[in-house]
């Protein structure tokens, strides 16, 4: 999926830079150009570096839920 | 081959934005799109699941950074932009209609209501398989399988960013149907279960409100 529409940065892309080491929007934004323009998807990076960081984040469940305003299923 | 967009998202007043829908759509043949469909959450009213057929002519990185797609969630009041799935139609499969359910369907709240009854449950799954040529495989050798589940329509449509992401449109005759199918899928359908990962939406499960032909743009004046 496209998650920045602005540099059209995928969601793969995101997840390498979350893998390579990214811990905020802004490490993501500057390796790899996602959320730097216009950031409105700035809240979906979140999402992927919560789903990071289990051990810090709420479960998995409730970020969907804030997310998306729903719980799984 | 054209072109799909899709995305999963919440409007602020879902009334409001489907009013001020009709007087976006002559705004898209800028897109090159010729169809939006619009699908609305059973749950939640305000939560929408939308395709837009756009013909290819343009590269899809210069089609997102149009300010006429950001002036497509600006009008529905949407201010984060939801991960956008792009890809092309792979497999159609239609099956026979399963027997008319017992109970009619429920109506979703307010207005529009679906098309008619007959419209079904949809639920759509943007998810990761791996390779797509084994999802479809299996899938045709599970016909009578999930056929006898009630499904009566499966559509597959692989990510352009990504070969082995799938976004995948089923219908069923209730939600009831739907539901038992999500928690209880066949061996072929498991991929449900993979929805809502990473920066994949979870299953949306909702009806069909419409699909609307978006109109050819005017003609240049000489």
């Amino acid at each position: 999926m496209y998650v920045c529409l602005c540099l059209a940065v995928t969601s793969t892309t995101v997840q390498q830079a979350i893998d390579n080491g990214a811990r905020s929007t802004e490490q993501v934004a500057s390796t790899c150009g996602a959320g730097s323009i216009c950031g409105r998807c700035r809240h979906t990076i979140r999402t992927m570096l919560d789903a990071a960081a289990p051990d810090t984040a709420p479960r998995r469940t409730d970020r969907l839920r804030r997310r998306w305003g729903r719980a799984p299923g | 081959m054209s072109l799909v967009l899709a995305a999963d998202y919440r409007v602020p007043d879902f009334d409001r934005w489907w009013n001020r829908l009709r007087g976006d759509l002559p705004r898209l043949p800028g897109l090159g799109a010729h169809h939006v469909v619009v699908y609305r959450a059973i749950r939640d009213p305000n939560h929408v699941f939308v395709t837009i057929g756009v013909r290819e002519r343009e590269p899809v990185d210069a089609l997102l950074r149009s300010p006429l797609l950001f002036a497509w969630f600006d009008s529905a009041g949407v201010t984060e932009i939801p991960p956008l799935f792009a890809g092309q139609i792979v497999e159609k499969i239609d099956l026979p209609a399963a027997p008319p359910p017992a109970v009619p369907p429920a109506p979703v709240s307010g207005v529009p209501t679906p098309v008619s009854d007959r419209a079904g449950v949809v639920v759509a799954s943007i998810v990761s398989v791996g390779e797509i040529d084994q999802l479809r495989a299996s899938v045709h050798h599970a016909v009578a399988r999930i056929t006898a589940s009630g499904v009566r329509r499966f559509w597959i449509y692989r990510a352009l960013d990504d070969g082995a992401e799938v976004m995948i449109l089923q219908e069923l005759a209730t939600e009831r149907q739907a539901d038992q199918w999500i928690r209880h899928p066949d061996a072929s359908a498991r991929f449900m279960a993979e929805a809502g990962m990473g920066a994949h939406p979870p299953n949306f499960v909702g009806r069909l409100v419409e699909t609307l032909e978006v109109p050819a743009a005017p003609l240049a004046r000489d």
